[in-house]
């Protein structure tokens, strides 16, 4: 039993409190990897039931990551598919039988609905790229990184702007990949992104999970975004795997955020001269706030590409629907 | 004048380097250098408003040639430009000549602003003062006239007369127009000379010594006026958060970005009226000036809260209103502001918070925008978002191809257009974006507009 949490722990929990692992799909997968290894190392402990007693031991993992970091949609949604999953299990089989089955329920799960829902969505997505355009995105999306190297793979010419926002400036790193493959690219931050609007013809943002009313919950500054996109006219596209979406429904991006570390706003790196709020701490009046996500209306959303293709955001509801359906078929 | 000009070169140095900073304090000496310019200028007896004017125009086109838009609170002399950060070739933050800055050179609008605004504020109290010297001597005449000779009334009538219709169109082309202005204009205002022609014309009639008495009123008066424009320029502020009480209330938010002395003097006058309420401040990266107006908030005993520029969408619907400060205001309402204050105009209009504007009026500016984003705009230095060393891993890897495959952009300032301004609070009070046009009228002369000639 301890051996399995130091796995957890090992694994994904420590990591996702590092920072090491971002982006709701790494999570994602990381967390089901360590599940996993948990039910391969699990024996079912003398009277008791293999789907009492697992689940109960999935729940005392998940509140182990809680405790590194809150959950993310996906995260949940992946362990409420893992929990139907122990519960649906017949009572007939033996552990061993369990055990396999469930391992390639997660594998299944990790094929199907994130790694193949992503070449699905870049196949859609690269069709809405011509010659020419030039592409806006938002801190860094797996999705929006493959689309990019996809499209650049098939020979379509554009250029990508990449916008960037303290404190994580993740965007760098997508800056980064991008550039080493030889896609041409602007960089800017996002005060600056009402300035670039004017050369932009198409935005791709990536999405942490979109809500059943059609608002996107993605990182912190992609309301930003798509407000001016939506201002200058220019077409907002999600990227977003049906995995994340979910039945919730919510308005403002301020219930049910997440927290980031303070200090992080107060220390500019690379930049010693800016050090006025370094005392922060000591100064009760003062307080630093650092969201992680925020609420992005459906409004400013002109299409969300998904696995079950290009859908506009009034059609989240219907995904959901059908997706919990598929959910107990599996 | 050879003290005047090592002043005025001493001076355009001074803005070519970026050694002044703030609207604020480059209007400050823009109008003392004037001033200085102005008591040291010899005049002679006839045309001494056209003297005056010429002076000051030589000045200030000397000044606003030297001055890009000037910027706030910035030491740092890098480059303006756009900066390409080659990823394949030696030059690697380069000064490009896009077609973007091409467009910039052509426009003569580019580069004025506070200083210009104050050269052409100066231009209207010349203006103004001559044509009040010039009023009252006309008066004088007629009384005189009427006096002397009571008999020759009616032949001494028409060149009085038509002094009064000269002054009239005078008046007409300073004053705003008015049905008043329209009504007084006689056909001859579209013979008659401008306002200092016409100064001559009753000089010409007036007793010579009356002339020596005269020129050195009008140098008196139009340096009294400039003093009084230096002090107004100086107590605006105060002037401004006079007004704070009315606009922010018991337990309200207030959401704040970029660093100006206006709001923060704005904010703690509510707060010494026994306000309690709570500011979010923007931290305005790349230049973090939130901050440098955060720790100054703090200071003053403020509940200041910290957010990234990113969450201002989603804290904007907790905001009660925006306040900011801006670093030019349009002829059109529009204003010239620190970068990312567009996209908090437009989070403020879609959770319908207001959006306020704190600015003096020397920050008035009686251009109408072009394409202000590119024109009225200054690209600061990329080594503020990207750090070289960062991307030197990435030399092998570049295309060869000659193009700069990494392009990195950091504009200084953004346009907010009109009719996201919900209330602009000046010194003169609060006004909606749409009446700016008509506070133009009061500070400055249409013939001042254009203070730059052309060479033809």
């Amino acid at each position: 039993m301890l051996t399995m949490a130091l796995y957890i722990s090992n694994q994904a929990g420590l990591r996702y409190l590092a920072g090491d692992i971002s982006g709701g799909n790494a999570r994602c997968i990381a967390m089901l990897e360590a599940f996993q290894e948990s039910i391969k190392d699990y024996s079912t402990p003398p009277e008791k039931a293999l789907i009492r007693d697992l689940t109960a031991k999935i729940n005392c993992y998940v509140s182990f990551l809680i405790e590194c970091r809150p959950l993310s949609i996906s995260m949940g949604n992946a362990i409420r598919f893992l929990k139907t999953r122990i519960v649906k299990l017949p009572l007939t089989l033996s552990e061993s039988e369990a055990k396999a089955t469930l391992l390639s329920d997660i594998d299944r799960f990790i094929n199907e609905k994130i790694i193949l829902a992503d070449k699905v969505i870049v196949r859609h997505a690269v069709t809405k790229i011509r010659d020419g355009d030039v592409l806006l995105t938002y801190g860094s999306s797996s999705a929006v990184e493959m689309i990019c190297l996809h499209a650049h793979d098939i020979g379509k010419q554009f250029r990508v702007v990449v916008v960037d926002s303290r404190p994580k400036l993740e965007g760098r790193l997508l800056l980064h990949r991008l550039v080493r493959k030889g896609i041409t690219c602007t960089y800017t931050h996002i005060n600056a992104v009402s300035y670039i609007m004017h050369e932009v013809n198409r935005v791709f943002l990536g999405a942490s999970s979109v809500l059943s009313n059609g608002t996107v919950y993605s990182r912190v500054g992609t309301a930003c975004v798509a407000m001016v996109a939506h201002q200058f006219h220019v077409p907002v596209l999600i990227c977003c795997e049906a995995y994340k979406f979910y039945e919730r429904v919510q308005l403002d991006s301020i219930c049910s955020n997440e927290l980031g570390d303070p200090d992080a706003i107060s220390k500019v790196p690379g930049r010693k001269e800016i050090n006025y709020l370094d005392d922060w701490a000591n100064r009760e009046n003062l307080q630093l706030l650092n969201l992680i996500y925020d609420a992005t209306p459906s409004d400013y959303v002109s299409m969300i590409i998904t696995d079950y293709g290009m859908i506009p955001p009034t059609s989240v509801p219907v995904i959901v629907r059908e997706y919990r359906k598929e959910h107990l078929w599996i | 004048m050879p003290d005047t000009h090592a002043l005025v070169n001493e001076f355009v140095i001074k803005l070519k380097k970026r050694k002044v900073e703030g609207s604020k304090a480059t209007a400050k000496l823009t109008a003392e250098l004037l001033r200085s310019v102005i008591s040291q200028q010899r005049i002679p007896h006839t045309n001494q408003a056209v003297a005056l004017i010429d002076a000051i125009k030589s000045v200030g086109e000397q000044l606003i040639a030297a001055n890009p838009v000037e910027r706030d609170g910035d030491k740092v002399t890098a480059a303006k430009v756009q900066g390409f950060m080659r990823t394949g070739g030696v030059g690697l933050w380069e000064e490009a000549t896009g077609g973007r800055e091409k467009e910039r050179e052509d426009g003569d609008s580019f580069g004025e602003l506070a200083v210009g605004n104050i050269v052409r504020r100066v231009l209207h109290i010349i203006r103004e003062e001559d044509l009040s010297l010039t009023t009252a001597a006309i008066g004088g005449l007629s009384l005189s006239a009427v006096s002397d000779d009571e008999d020759d009334v009616e032949q001494d009538g028409h060149p009085v007369l038509s002094a009064a219709a000269v002054a009239a169109a005078a008046r007409s082309t300073l004053r705003p127009p008015s049905l008043q202005t329209l009504l007084e204009d006689l056909p001859h205002s579209a013979a008659a000379p401008p306002t200092s022609s016409s100064g001559g014309d009753s000089d010409g009639k007036s007793k010579s010594a009356d002339k020596s008495s005269r020129s050195r009123k009008l140098k008196h008066n139009v340096i009294e006026a400039v003093n009084e424009l230096i002090q107004d320029i100086a107590t605006c502020h105060e002037q401004i958060a006079e007004q704070a009480v009315e606009h922010i209330h018991q337990n309200e938010v207030i959401l704040t970005l970029g660093s100006s002395i206006t709001v923060i003097e704005f904010l703690c006058a509510a707060k010494e009226k026994k306000r309690s309420f709570r500011v979010f401040v923007a931290e305005g990266a790349p230049r973090y000036q939130g901050h440098v107006l955060a720790k100054e908030l703090v200071a003053r005993g403020l509940q200041t809260t910290v957010i990234t520029d990113s969450a201002v969408f989603a804290m904007i619907s907790r905001v009660n209103m925006v306040i900011v400060g801006a670093h030019a205001v349009m002829a059109n309402g529009g204003i010239i502001a620190p970068v990312g204050l567009n996209m908090v105009a437009l989070a403020a209009q879609r959770h319908a918070v207001p959006f306020v504007v704190l600015a003096g009026i020397h920050k008035l500016c009686p251009l109408y925008p072009h394409n202000p984003e590119v024109l009225l705009n200054e690209l600061k230095s990329p080594s503020e978002l990207l750090d070289f060393g960062e991307f030197s891993d990435c030399l092998d890897f570049g295309s060869g191809t000659g193009y700069p495959l990494l392009h990195v952009v950091n504009p200084a300032f953004d346009y907010v257009p009109p009719k996201l301004v919900s209330l602009f609070i000046t010194d003169t009070g609060g006004h909606n974006a749409s009446y700016m046009y008509r506070l133009i009228a009061d500070y400055y002369s249409a013939d001042d507009f254009v203070v730059q000639r052309r060479p033809s």
